[in-house]
């Protein structure tokens, strides 16, 4: 039975087997399509070739013969490409395992691959608020934490990338102070050139700090307007005159680098979408996070889908760029029986961030040793070992979340958030001492 | 004979890249024209306009050229959900460009002309090469 999960073993098993033809046609993609067909890309220098095309034509017969439906016929199984050397060194590919110079790529009909990942920004200290399941407190957390910052003086930008269940805002605004646009209006306004329009009205200050400043920017604003006719263009790409093409998480990541230039804050802490989702996948990936908080509670949903995600930047050979910058954040941690369920959650979030992400430590080393990235599941400072959240019946409901923080004090915050916050505080002074 | 329009927008497109090279400005501008054309609705095909059995387009408003084409691709490309990272540049390159220039004395099409021209014909060709790349076509 040949089914999706199977092309990449089948491809690498056939190459292995043409090991000795591969030197005559590499480098060499195999471009998965948008309906999990395989096709293979290279240089048209190799198309009058006959050596060459004799060694491919091999392999690409018995790609068909393998991989059945998720194949072309041979004679449909090249496409050459004249500026081969630029398709190789922009398309986003990784490499087939075993096999020098044949890079695998992927389209995808979602833009969001998970894979492409921007390095961290370089002046402000972006902080995305993520989690595999909904429901977990972690926008919640992040308004605490917005708020806790503020208190002690730091100016937070605060962004709203729920955008399919958006709501941060209110827990940080009261209704009189929204703004009237929001993040959904900007990128709509953006594909007409118009982004201007409602760049100054789509932040608000919160009434909630007192000693920093909280910028709210919400998905969308005091009215919501055509919500979902909005939604469905965010993702729109743009084309210049000049045929140009920014991506939507381009465009948001202009849209946040322009907020930050004009409110200077201290720190940018970021909502995204729950779940494996192509909001997310902007959030996570694109939008140049200095740090990503991965919050989970003790269930399987949870554990598979990191699981899922970790593998992902495994196999795609970018989890180096990307491992460094996560931080597990353990919700919701039960009044009764903490400690316990605490030690449960890291050796669980052990077991796969050793296996996934952490470098493999060689019997008889240690696992702090120079050169290798990996940690005992013990290690308090490990990314793995989570930042605590305690779960409070009076911050479970986000609906009462403005009201409580308007009468809250501060140490019943750190009680409850107090590591997230700590752990986010020693981040901006260490950037800041860096810059 | 049978239309294809993959085939040929690839020989449009290379025959212009020859005669540009030679300075043969006035006929490398009227093939860049047909390249564009031709891409453009070999991917209006994929975004859904009806086809006869020969492979040319049954509606009358869809036998246009590349000036026209330009914008009627846009038509195709909204109501198709993939057509979403298929965009031309809005402004249309070929709005100058007329297939009845064929007539007109070769003095006219100076390397600025043809140039962009060159430049729309190779914006859709990425089209065509990404398309193919996905699938689409």
């Amino acid at each position: 039975m040949m089914t999706f999960d199977a092309i990449l073993p089948k491809v690498a098993e056939i190459f292995q087997q043409h090991q000795a033809d591969v030197p005559c046609v590499r480098p060499l993609l195999i471009n998965r399509d948008l309906n999990g067909r395989v096709r293979l890309i290279m240089d048209e220098k190799w198309e009058h070739d006959d050596r060459a095309m004799a060694a491919i034509n091999k392999i690409t017969r018995k790609i068909e013969g393998a991989l059945g439906p998720h194949a072309y016929p041979a004679e449909d199984a090249l496409l050459f490409e004249s500026n081969f050397e630029e398709v190789l060194a922009s398309e986003a590919k990784f490499s087939l395992e075993g096999i020098e110079g044949v890079y695998v790529v992927d389209r995808l009909a979602t833009e969001g691959n998970w894979s492409s990942i921007s390095p961290p920004n370089t002046t402000t200290p972006r902080i995305v608020f993520f989690s595999i399941k909904g429901g977990v407190g972690r926008s919640t957390a992040l308004a605490a934490t917005a708020w806790a910052l503020a208190e002690s003086g730091k100016r937070v930008l605060v962004l709203d990338l729920d955008l399919e269940s958006p709501g941060l805002s209110s827990s940080l605004l009261s209704e009189d102070r929204r703004p009237t646009h929001g993040i959904a209006d900007w990128l709509v306004e953006d594909l007409v050139d118009n982004g201007c329009m409602v760049f100054e009205n789509m932040v608000a200050t919160s009434s909630l700090s007192h000693n920093g400043e909280i910028y709210v920017v919400p998905a969308h604003g005091a009215k919501a307007g055509e919500y979902i006719a909005k939604l469905g263009r965010v993702w729109m790409p743009k084309v210049s005159t000049h045929g140009s093409r920014e991506s939507w998480s381009q465009r948001l990541r202009r849209l946040i680098e322009e907020l930050e230039k004009r409110w200077a804050p201290d720190v940018t802490l970021i909502d995204s979408r729950a779940g494996i989702d192509e909001v997310a996948s902007a959030c996570l990936t694109g939008l140049s996070a200095s740090m990503i908080l991965l919050f989970a509670i003790d269930s399987d949903q949870t554990w598979s889908g990191y699981q899922i995600l970790f593998r992902h930047w495994r196999i795609t050979g970018v989890v180096r760029e990307i491992r460094e910058r996560l931080q597990l954040v353990g919700a919701m941690i039960p009044e009764v029986g903490a400690d316990d369920y605490f030690d449960g959650l890291r050796e669980r979030a052990w077991d796969i961030f050793s296996e996934e992400l952490y470098d493999e430590v060689p019997a008889g080393a240690i696992s702090t040793e120079k050169g290798s990235w990996s940690f005992d599941e013990a290690d308090e400072g490990a990314p793995h070992s989570p930042w605590s959240v305690r779960w409070h019946r009076g911050f479970a409901a986000l609906r009462n979340l403005h009201g409580r923080l308007t009468g809250i004090d501060g140490e019943e915050v750190h009680t409850i958030f107090g590591p997230l916050i700590d752990g986010i505080m020693l981040l901006i002074e260490a950037e800041r001492g860096e810059s | 004979m049978n239309t294809d329009f993959l085939d040929a927008h690839d020989r449009h497109w290379q025959d212009a890249g020859l005669l540009f090279e030679s300075t043969r400005m006035a006929n490398a501008d009227h093939l860049y024209g047909m390249a564009a054309e031709c891409g453009i609705k070999r991917l209006m095909v994929a975004f859904g306009m009806p086809i006869g059995s020969d492979g040319g387009p049954t509606d009358e408003s869809d036998r246009i050229h590349a000036n026209h084409a330009w914008v009627r691709y846009e038509a195709y490309r909204s109501g198709h959900h993939e057509g979403a990272s298929f965009a031309l540049p809005t402004t249309n390159p070929f709005r100058d460009w007329n297939v009845s220039q064929r007539y007109a004395n070769q003095c006219n099409f100076d390397h600025k002309r043809v140039d962009s021209h060159r430049l729309g014909a190779e914006a859709v060709r990425k089209l065509i090469g990404k398309a193919r790349k996905e699938g689409l076509i």
